[in-house]
């Protein structure tokens, strides 16, 4: 006998629901429920959030203190919640038009503030509330209503923004894939930080037909054709793998040592120059722009911040600069670019 | 002791009297001197949270779910920020979400002149965002009042279980003047909404019955809810007839000011009668019609074109003249000019 104490977690006098028959809605209602129910989550320690669409429905759905946004801001007042009420787990409920489009800044400076949330993205590829137009991660070349012609975009690919910034969680499911959808639920919901879990889900009646899909089953099917699911976990995720990718800490960036050892020149060697013989190389009449650094003379002129100017910002060509420079806001390093040329008698 | 406080400040520690444990905001001129402030008290007091939100989208959303989630919250801007708090002054107003939005005015539309002072924002609090409701909002005219009005606005949003809206301007809120805020006595309203987390209860922003379940085709039920809504933030409003009314014995002419023009016109109480709304929003009607029974002439004096003005010709059922202060020029001179201009006009 199957475990139907998910039940508690739904509003089951609220049913029948408002979704068509064949959404996959449903079914990410459902598995949702069942995994927090098998971890404990209820109404005493937990609020959901949703957006607009058929996917904000979801919410209302649930027997939690659910929140309701406006279209696209789920994230933002999910994130408040859990700020004021870090004893609260929080869960979002929405789609692919709610988060990616409407809320799409919202989703970049979320995900970059890393609060504890979990996401469930209904991804639909489609707008189906209002009828069947073209959303943000509709196919290219998919005919819609608002793109008769075939979507001219690219999609918007989720995983790769998501996917750049560490500490990171993003996970690709299906609807159809049981229980790798159950298992990625489970992991996101465990994760401490922001995790996003964007199910691919089918709107058989407002996309699916229109794609010539008879049944959702047929939709589930070309899912299968689709996607693949890979094994462990990835730092990313190609477009066609259904998976896990996941990073906990930044991997930090350090700039390339240059390789070349810098050749010291013997100062003897260099051409001497006084200060007033350095004057007169000020980048007028064609003559090449010099400036003194620590005893050092440097030619400037490729620099384009000099271009035609005998003086850049405070830096007067000709001039020793050596004070100048200490007391700027950037390094010495700026200077050490360009050619040495000479030395200071 | 006395201290040199800005508006600015006045509104910020107002907030903490009140009770305030939550801001969000995003940088404008002339209110990011709040937001500095709520950065700083962050870090001072873990209780305390804070948010640069990413634009003022974001910040006037959290603001409403900090406060559904059992925080006072508030949220500061300027016009053009104001605008795009609007989707979530709506969005307040049916989840109920007692909090408060400081809207410091500036020269509009759109960027304007920053920072010019201005008082064209008065449409913009009743209806800016979609459909009806029943905004309350104040405008206090010193430093003081901006302190005392921040901790009433706190206290109206917890009786009308909606966001509130004090006003203020560019001119307000960076004057500085001697005030003594801890001396400063306030009643307190504590908090009346059960926090997230106590049940399984639905805030929508979706027309919905008394039980949260959503509701979009019902007249009935809609009607109802509208009406409870109505009646409720009308009843609250009533709790606060804030005006100043300031008779001239010698005059039968009746200048009407709010904010900063009151401050300045202040000058002329010896020649003309002055009346100083400080509820700007539901419109003072019956004391309008009171005061303005005994004066032939009313002169609207604002920062806006005639936005105060034509609430006060529904209120009273008669024309009013209008010197509107346009692009934050507000000079006592030119101000008395433009009277003598309307009175000569009336043939006196």
């Amino acid at each position: 006998m199957m475990d139907r104490s998910y039940k508690e977690l739904l509003k089951m006098r609220r049913f029948p629901h408002t979704w068509c028959p064949g959404c996959g809605i449903g079914s990410v209602l459902k598995n949702v429920a069942m995994v927090m129910k098998e971890l404990g989550w209820n109404d005493k320690n937990t609020v959901a959030v949703s957006g607009i669409g058929c996917s904000g429905r979801m919410s209302g759905y649930m027997n939690l203190d659910a929140v309701h946004t406006p279209h696209g801001r789920a994230l933002t007042a999910a994130e408040t919640i859990k700020t004021v009420r870090s004893d609260l787990n929080v869960v979002v409920l929405s789609g692919d038009g709610d988060l990616g489009s409407i809320g799409g800044n919202h989703l970049l400076h979320t995900s970059r503030r890393n609060p504890d949330l979990t996401v469930f993205c209904n991804d639909n590829e489609i707008y189906g509330l209002t009828g069947g137009q073209a959303g943000p991660t509709t196919p290219q070349g998919t005919k819609t209503i608002t793109s008769p012609r075939g979507e001219p975009y690219l999609p918007l690919r989720l995983g790769r923004i998501l996917t750049q910034q560490a500490p990171y969680f993003y996970a690709r499911t299906t609807v159809y894939h049981l229980n790798h959808f159950k298992n990625c639920i489970r992991e996101a919901l465990l994760w401490k930080g922001f995790s996003f879990v964007d199910i691919i889900s089918d709107c058989s009646e407002l996309n699916g037909r229109r794609l010539g899909f008879k049944t959702a089953h047929q939709m589930f099917k070309w899912f299968d054709e689709r996607f693949h699911i890979v094994e462990g976990v990835r730092d990313h995720l190609q477009e066609d793998e259904l998976g896990i990718a996941k990073r906990e800490v930044e991997e930090v960036l350090k700039p390339k040592e240059e390789a070349k050892a810098k050749v010291e020149v013997a100062a003897e060697q260099l051409k001497p120059f006084t200060l007033d013989e350095l004057q007169t190389f000020d980048g007028t009449e064609g003559k090449p722009i010099y400036v003194a650094y620590k005893g050092k003379v440097y030619d400037l002129s490729k620099s384009p911040l000099f271009q035609g100017e005998k003086r850049m910002r405070c830096h007067i060509a000709g001039k020793d600069l050596t004070k100048d420079i200490d007391m700027a806001p950037h390094g010495d390093d700026l200077i050490f670019k360009f050619p040495l040329v000479g030395r200071l008698k | 002791m006395k201290q040199l406080v800005s508006g600015n400040d006045a509104i910020f520690e107002g907030a903490f009297r009140a009770g305030t444990t939550y801001f969000a905001g995003y940088p404008i001129s002339p209110t990011s001197e709040i937001l500095q402030r709520a950065a700083l008290r962050s870090e001072e007091d873990p209780k305390f949270h804070f948010l640069q939100a990413e634009d003022e989208i974001a910040a006037a959303i959290a603001t409403i779910s900090a406060s559904l989630a059992g925080a006072k919250a508030f949220t500061a801007t300027s016009g053009p920020g104001f605008s795009l708090m609007q989707e979530a002054l709506g969005w307040g107003h049916v989840v109920e979400a007692p909090c408060v939005f400081v809207n410091s005015m500036r020269v509009g539309p759109s960027t304007g002149m920053p920072t010019q002072p201005a008082q064209s924002d008065l449409l913009q609090i009743k209806a800016g965002s979609a459909g009806d409701y029943y905004p309350i909002a104040f405008y206090p005219h010193s430093v003081e009042e901006c302190f005392r009005l921040t901790v009433t606005a706190f206290n109206a949003a917890e009786e009308s279980l909606s966001p509130v809206i004090l006003l203020a301007d560019a001119f307000l809120s960076h004057l500085y003047e001697l005030v003594d805020l801890e001396q400063i006595k306030t009643e307190i309203v504590p908090r009346s909404k059960g926090p997230l987390g106590k049940g399984q209860r639905l805030f929508t922003g979706t027309a919905h019955d008394k039980i949260g379940n959503v509701k979009t085709s019902d007249p009935v039920i809609y009607r109802e809810w509208l009406g409870e809504l109505k009646d409720r933030h009308l009843r609250v409003a009533e709790k606060y007839p804030l005006f100043e009314y300031l008779p001239c014995k010698d005059s039968n002419i009746l200048l009407i000011a709010f904010g900063i023009t009151s401050r300045i016109i202040s000058a002329l109480k010896e020649r003309f009668s002055i009346f100083r709304p400080i509820r700007i929003y539901p419109v003072l009607e019956k004391e309008l019609r009171e005061v303005t029974q005994s004066y032939p002439r009313i002169i609207v004096i604002e920062g806006s074109d005639g936005q105060y003005a034509s609430w006060v010709e529904w209120a009273i059922g008669r024309k009013v003249m209008k010197v509107p202060c346009l692009g934050g020029g507000f000079k006592l001179k030119w101000i008395q000019s433009q009277i003598e201009d309307r009175l000569r006009g009336e043939g006196r």
